[in-house]
This record gives structure tokens, C-alpha cells and sequence, in this order.
């Protein structure tokens, strides 16, 4: 079992951090499925407002490619349907009634190995679970006609505030083997699997287990690809969320799509936070019913680093495990530029303050300084795991030129990888928007 | 300051989009954010961000200029009395040099100001906190009786052909101090150079820097050159004293331990790239050792200066402590920054051994490297991309 040492991030120590077991919330009266958050997809809509669907039936196609289709997040009626500018589907709500599924057939592990790619495929295809399947480069849903190079499962999440995935493996651990199983059979030969150092669940079959130290982003699929085997021009990686292996599992076991997740509702803004079981899509209301406001918040779906800004009134986001709780007040100090700071006012990854010590920080959605040019004083490349020179990288992005970025290894990199970046960088720039817009530079150019 | 804050949000309309003084909004802003810390929100991407910014990294290096000039102050009132055979007390000294030194530190950062705000006003661009770290290294680097004058132009120059025709801040290829610098040096070199310009008093006293004392001279050792003018002059050109800063020099350079001292807390609030002043030391004190193996073979007295004298003579440790690491003009990578220090130390020692003409060598060399790190960090990436490049072909 190899081992991946990364010395190159940083663990944000953030206030809220959940502890305890995972508590239950009544399911969400409404859940919701944001067809325009699925990169490069062309939704086509396969249901009408006011229409039936079942759990696991087809609610939209993407149109490049017909057979993957996205699964109901639950049994009920199709409530709205919202569209923006130039009738982009935004959101796809159904009121809940029920829980009557689409029923699929039934395997065990033994079965599992007889069958070939093409069956676990058709099976994946046909419950319409295909989305959970997202492809390196791009990190965009795959295309199931591609023959990946490998599949890469994270089961190490080091995001901020983020549910402890081993321990959530460890319970359903007979789901994940299936899942991992009729993953294998998808490659025909063993899947990577990334693990804690001390994981419960080492024993997995199947996989190519490696462990990676627990510093952020090493939980981060990309890092874990680049630092094992890293991905060539032409090469096609296969990743799963560790919390969709499961549902896969399920799949094979019972026939049926099984929404469950744990989340993590944390974070500073929250009265109390903690881990509950919910499902897909749940509306962030049903979500937080456990947590009182007495001053403005942000509400994220995801993780702190990565989410995205959502009302109450919205819904969690397809692959999100986390609704993270951010203060939303700003305050302005006086000669703040020349503060000594503390650690309960300052949180820094180079010692500008005297903020020493290894308290958590109530962190709020301050931006801390205005946006300025690149002044390279190394903040980037203390926190990038990857042998990728971001500063170079980013200089050729902004240049648009698509042959030096491809020989700088855009083809590594994802934006979630550099969101630390954009969190230690002292000019406040995105650096992980800007490598979106290369990648999707590189898409655009074919 | 709860007024002032009610102040700066009842005008703050009239410097936004539409306002009658629009097109002065970048001067409001940055009072408004050098005043109060920015309340600017995430919008997306990470939801939470460092608490560092431009304006805290550029007020640190401020900060840590602030003892070379207390000690430069200190040094050209002390300078002062002993060119004119006074015994005074270090007060007397300090506020005499204040008042020397003052006007200097004022016209840099007036014209510095102007410039930066001109420009900012003109192109719509944020005035950057950049040309206060500018304006707070120009007035270090002259000698205390520069004319005024000499230093508007200089300054001038400095922040708008240093840096604003680049695009300000980030985008200038040269250190706009040292542009500066460099300008009076070759327009008015004898304001600049010579005997007669590092010591003020009262009818132009003559007071060598280390570095010219050997320079020119030949078939002689430079440290017995030292000696002798030790014993002839009121200075003490022993290798104490020249580390402890009580020499004739420009203003803020004299000082090496203070230097020192900024240096570390440069590297420990982590602002400040410590390889390149690592580099820089070991070339310099090698390129010194090969130049006392051929002094042998040379009559030029520059040959002769021991490594450890080459430390404490002249700039070189102010060059490379804030000059040579300002991020922006240096080499970007790691592996870059390395061989662009070391070149600088290299170059220092040749520019001030091989030609008694510039016997400062610290300003042209990093100037010169300053142009050279684009192509240093060219090769370093090319090494990347040759690396990945080969994993690709496996």
C-alpha cells in the first residue's frame, strides 16, 4: 500500500466543526436538481411542470450526450420548473409524495463478476445514475463511451468542516465494496482508492488502496491523480464522490437509487453545529431547522472553499455534502492596515499578525483587502500540492495561450485544487476561477 | 472615529458611478480603505479569505525600514559634528539629522504621491500601496546632501518610468527605487558620487565611502588603504565600526546589523524570499575569494578586499535585503531566485573590483539581474515543462 506525502497546503482552522453522531431531519417537503451546475452539459427536459415522476426516473437528458439521463431525487410531482437568460433550466423542483422508486434488478458481489463493462454500464445508464460519474480533465460529468484510464475514488475528505467520509464508509461498508466491485468491472482491473492514514477500511477489495496525508487538498481527487498517476494529454480519469460509491452500491444491491447522504452543517455562522442524515437535493431550510440566526449569514451549499452562495429557500447542490454558515457582517476597524492583530481577529498563513496559537477563527465572508496585481511573494505555491508552477500557469491563461498551457499541465488541474490558492493569495485573486476559465478555454478549442 | 466614519459614507456618493466627483473615486477609495479595512465581500469561489492583503505586506516593509532610519538620522547628525570637531550628545545628533533628512523623506513621498494618484486618477485604476514602499526606500538610498530638487526628478522618474508606463504595480520590469537611483546617478553623478556628498556640514566636507577609499588606488592591500585613512581622516574604517554603521554613506545603507536585524524580520513575517539573500551572500563572498587569488596578478588595490570587508562596505546588504527580494522584479520561482541572488552577489563583487569607476556595484547589478529574471525563470519553466514532457512520453 503506497503511501502519498504531501507537505505543500494548510488545514484552515475554522470554527463550527460538528462532533458527534449524524442526526436525522425530516425530509425536505420539496427537493430540487440544478440542471445548469453540470459543466458543458446540454439539458433536454423529459418531464412537463405538474407531471408524475418516481424516485430514480429520468428528469432531463444532456443533449450531446442522449443516454445520460439525470435520476428524480425523490418520488412526487413535478412542481416548477425555473429557466434563466436564453432559456438556460436552472432548477427542477418536485414536491414530495412517497417514496415509490424505480426498481432495478437485484445483485451480489459473487454476480457482479460476471459481469462485463457493457452490463455494469447498461445497469448505471438505465437507473439514470450515470452524473455521479465525473470525468478528469474538466471535471465535468464523463461520457460513457470514453474508455478511462482509471478510476479514482477519494475517501478522504480534507475540505474545512467537512464530514468525516471514513467513518461514514466504515458503517456502510458492504455498499461501498459493491459499488467499488462494479466499479473495477468498469475498467476491468482495480480502481484507486485514497484513504486516511489510519482508515477502518482498509481491507476494500478490488482497489488499489493508497493513503495521503491528511492535509488540505490532498482529500482532493486531483491531488491524489497527480501525485499517484498523473494525467497525460488524451488521458481520461474516472472519479466518484465516496458517498455515491455507496449509492451505487445500493444500486446493485436493492435495484434502487438511494439519495441518503451525510452532511455537514457547520461553520461559524451556525448556533449548532452538527452532521445529519439527509438526501439529495434537500431544500437548505429542511436542513437547518436545527440552527438559530441572530445576525445576518451566508448560507453555502458545499464546502467553504468551493461552494456556492445559496438562499434558504434553495436546494442542496448534486454532489455537495456540506452547508457551511459564514457570518455576513463585515466590520470596518479603524487604521485596521496597522493592527498588531490577534488570534481571535486575524487569521494568516504568514505571520503579518500577531496572531500565534492554534485557536479556531470565526471566520466571516470578508474579502480582507482589495483586489490587486499578481505580487508574487510565494502564497500560491505554499499551499499547491502539485508539481505546477501557478504562477506561470496563470500568466498563461491570461495570455490564452492554450500550447503553453497544456505544456504547463493544465490538464492536471481543476479549480478546486487551487481554491486554497485564492485563499492565501494576498492580491485577493481567484486563482481557481482562472483556472476554470483555461480549461474551458481548452474545451472550447477541442 | 465613529465621525469620520459617518463623514466618509455621507460623501462616498459622490465619488461612485455617476457621481459628480466620479472621476476622483480612486483617491476616495483609498483613503476610505487606508482609514477603515475594506468591508469588500467574497462574491464566490472561496467564501473566506486570508486576513493578509497588499496594503499589510506594504506597510510591513515600511515597518521594517523604519530602524534604518532612525539609524540614518542618528548617523548623518553624528557625521555632522564630527566634520565640524563638535562633541555632541546622540539627541543633539538624532534631531540634527532629522532635520537633515526630513526634507528629503517629504519631497520623495509629495512627488511619489502625485505621480501615483495622477496616474491612478487618469487610468481609473486603484492607487496602489506599492509607492509607499517606494518612496520609503528613494530617501535610504541618497546621500544626505542631495539637492531637493534632484530629488523630485528623481523620484518622478522612479515612479513613472520605473513603474506607471508598465502599468503600476506588478507590472514593472525594473525596482523604481533603484530606476530612481540610477537616474540621478548617471545625470548627476557629482551629487552622487565623489568625496564630497556623503557628510553635510557646513562648507563641504570630504568624507570617503569604504568603497572609494581602495578604489583607483594600485599596489596596495585595500584593508591596509582602510587603516590608513582610519588613521588620517575622523573616520573609523575598521571592520566594526563599518558593521556597526558609523561611516559617511547614504542615508539608511551604513547600518548592516539593523539590516540584518530588518532582514530577519522580513523572512519571519514571511514577505521576503530568504533565498535570494542567501544567494546573494554566497556569491558575493566567493566572487570575493576568486578576486584575492588574483590579486596577485593585478596591481588594482579592489582585488584585495577580503569577503567578510566586501559585506560591510558599501550597500550591499541594503541592496539585497530590499531591494534584490522585492518580489515583483525578481525572478518568480524558487529555483529562479537562487541563481538571481547569487548572480547579483556575483556581480557586485565584479562591478566594484574590475571597474574603479562605479565602485557601488549593488545598483547595477541588481538593476541588471532585474532585467535577466524573466530569462532565468524562462529556463526554470522550461525545466518543468521538460520534466512533465517526458512523463508524457513514457
Amino acid at each position: 500500500m503506497d503511501h502519498i506525502e504531501i507537505k505543500k497546503g494548510h488545514n484552515i482552522r475554522i470554527s463550527g466543526l460538528p462532533i458527534g453522531n449524524p442526526v436525522s431531519v425530516p425530509m425536505s417537503e420539496t427537493v430540487a436538481i440544478y440542471p445548469y451546475e453540470f459543466q458543458g452539459v446540454k439539458p433536454k427536459l423529459m418531464i412537463k411542470e405538474g407531471e408524475k415522476v418516481m424516485l430514480g426516473s429520468p428528469l432531463f437528458f444532456d443533449k450531446s450526450q442522449p443516454k445520460v439521463r439525470w435520476p428524480s431525487p425523490a418520488n412526487g410531482i413535478v412542481q416548477s420548473i425555473h429557466f434563466g437568460a436564453r432559456r438556460v433550466i436552472k432548477k427542477i423542483e418536485i414536491s414530495v409524495i412517497g417514496d415509490d422508486a424505480v426498481e432495478g434488478p437485484v445483485y451480489t458481489k459473487e454476480k457482479l463478476y460476471d459481469l462485463n463493462r457493457e452490463d455494469i454500464l447498461k445497469i448505471i445508464l438505465d437507473a439514470n445514475l450515470f452524473p455521479i460519474i465525473r470525468q478528469r480533465p474538466f471535471n465535468k460529468v464523463a461520457n460513457p463511451m470514453d474508455k478511462p484510464r482509471d478510476i479514482f475514488v477519494s475517501a478522504i475528505n480534507t475540505a474545512p468542516l467537512s464530514v468525516d467520509l471514513d467513518q461514514v464508509l466504515y458503517l456502510e461498508k458492504n455498499n461501498f465494496q459493491i459499488g467499488v466491485t462494479a466499479l473495477s468491472r468498469l475498467v476491468g482491473k482495480d480502481i484507486f482508492v485514497t484513504l486516511k492514514k489510519d482508515s477502518k477500511i482498509i481491507d476494500i477489495s478490488d482497489a488499489t488502496i493508497q493513503t495521503i496525508t491528511h492535509l488540505h487538498p490532498g482529500g482532493n481527487v486531483g491531488i491524489q491523480i497527480h501525485n499517484s498517476r498523473p494525467i497525460k494529454p488524451g488521458d481520461i480519469i474516472w472519479t466518484v464522490d465516496a458517498q455515491n460509491v455507496i449509492s451505487l452500491g445500493k444500486l446493485f444491491l436493492t435495484g434502487k437509487y438511494d439519495t441518503k447522504r451525510i452532511l455537514s452543517i457547520a461553520g461559524p455562522g451556525t448556533s449548532n453545529p452538527q452532521f445529519v442524515s439527509s438526501n439529495v437535493g434537500s431544500s437548505i431550510k429542511s436542513l437547518i431547522v436545527n440552527q438559530e440566526f441572530d445576525l445576518p449569514v451566508r448560507l453555502i451549499s458545499g464546502d467553504v472553499l468551493t461552494g456556492v452562495k445559496k438562499d434558504p429557500d434553495e436546494f442542496l447542490g448534486f454532489y455537495d455534502t456540506a452547508i457551511t454558515i459564514l457570518p455576513d457582517i463585515v466590520e470596518r476597524p479603524f487604521m485596521g492596515m496597522l493592527q498588531l492583530g490577534s488570534s481571535k481577529t486575524k487569521y494568516s498563513l504568514i505571520n503579518a499578525f500577531l496572531s500565534f496559537g492554534r485557536t479556531l477563527f470565526e471566520f466571516n465572508t470578508s474579502q480582507n483587502g482589495e483586489e490587486r496585481a499578481m505580487v508574487p511573494i510565494d502564497a500560491w505555491e505554499k499551499v499547491l500540492p502539485m508539481d505546477i508552477l501557478p504562477n506561470a500557469l496563470f500568466r498563461a491563461i491570461l495570455a490564452e495561450d492554450i500550447e503553453e498551457m497544456e505544456k504547463l499541465g493544465i490538464w492536471e488541474c481543476d479549480d478546486e485544487d487551487f481554491a486554497l490558492c485564492s485563499f492565501a493569495c494576498p492580491s485577493k485573486i481567484d486563482v481557481g476561477n482562472v483556472i476554470r476559465k483555461g480549461l474551458n478555454l481548452m474545451g472550447s478549442e477541442g | 472615529m465613529h465621525w469620520l466614519r459617518k463623514y466618509l459614507d455621507k460623501i462616498a456618493p459622490n465619488f461612485e458611478h455617476g457621481g459628480k466627483l466620479e472621476r476622483l473615486g480612486p483617491l476616495y477609495e483609498a483613503t476610505d480603505t487606508i482609514l477603515f479595512s475594506t468591508d469588500i465581500r467574497t462574491k464566490s469561489g472561496p467564501h473566506i479569505r486570508d486576513s493578509v492583503d497588499i496594503k499589510r505586506v506594504m506597510i510591513l516593509v515600511v515597518i521594517s525600514l523604519l530602524p534604518c532610519y532612525l539609524f540614518g538620522a542618528l548617523n548623518v547628525g553624528y557625521q555632522y559634528s564630527n566634520a565640524i570637531g563638535v562633541n555632541r550628545t546622540w539627541i543633539e545628533n538624532l534631531i540634527n539629522g532629522i532635520f537633515i533628512i526630513m526634507p528629503i523623506i517629504a519631497v520623495t513621498f509629495v512627488s511619489g504621491a502625485f505621480w501615483e494618484i495622477l496616474f491612478a486618477l487618469i487610468r481609473r485604476h486603484p492607487i496602489s500601496e506599492g509607492f509607499l514602499v517606494t518612496c520609503a526606500l528613494i530617501p535610504l538610498t541618497l546621500p544626505p546632501s542631495i539637492p531637493l530638487w534632484q530629488v523630485v526628478i528623481a523620484t518622478s522618474f522612479g515612479i513613472v518610468i520605473g513603474k506607471e508606463i508598465f502599468g503600476g504595480v506588478g507590472m514593472n520590469i525594473f525596482n523604481p527605487a533603484l530606476t530612481a537611483r540610477a537616474f540621478l546617478y548617471f545625470t548627476y553623478p557629482a551629487q552622487i558620487s565623489g568625496d564630497k556628498v556623503w557628510v553635510v556640514s557646513p562648507d563641504g566636507f570630504s568624507g570617503a565611502t569604504a568603497l572609494s577609499i581602495p578604489a583607483g588606488k594600485t599596489d596596495a592591500n585595500a584593508v591596509d588603504l582602510l587603516n590608513e585613512a582610519t588613521a588620517s581622516m575622523v573616520f573609523d574604517y575598521s571592520w566594526n565600526n563599518m558593521f556597526m554603521g558609523w561611516i559617511p554613506g547614504s542615508i539608511g545603507e551604513t547600518n548592516k546589523w539593523l539590516i540584518i536585524l530588518s532582514a530577519l524580520f522580513l523572512i519571519l513575517v514571511g514577505i521576503t524570499n530568504w533565498r535570494i539573500m542567501v544567494a546573494s551572500v554566497a556569491g558575493l563572498l566567493i566572487t570575493a575569494l576568486i578576486m584575492n587569488l588574483f590579486s596577485n596578478y593585478s596591481n588594482n588595490s579592489m582585488l584585495t578586499i577580503p569577503p567578510h570587508y566586501h559585506l560591510v562596505m558599501g550597500s550591499f546588504l541594503f541592496g539585497i535585503v530590499f531591494m534584490a527580494t522585492e518580489p515583483v522584479t525578481g525572478a518568480h520561482t524558487n529555483s529562479g531566485r537562487w541563481i538571481y541572488g547569487f548572480l547579483i552577489g556575483v556581480l557586485t563583487v565584479i562591478i566594484r573590483s574590475i571597474n574603479p569607476a562605479y565602485p557601488e556595484g549593488i545598483m547595477l547589478a541588481i538593476l541588471l539581474m532585474n532585467a535577466f529574471a524573466p530569462l532565468i525563470d524562462y529556463f526554470v519553466i522550461q525545466g518543468n515543462i521538460k520534466k512533465r514532457m517526458l512523463r508524457y512520453a513514457q
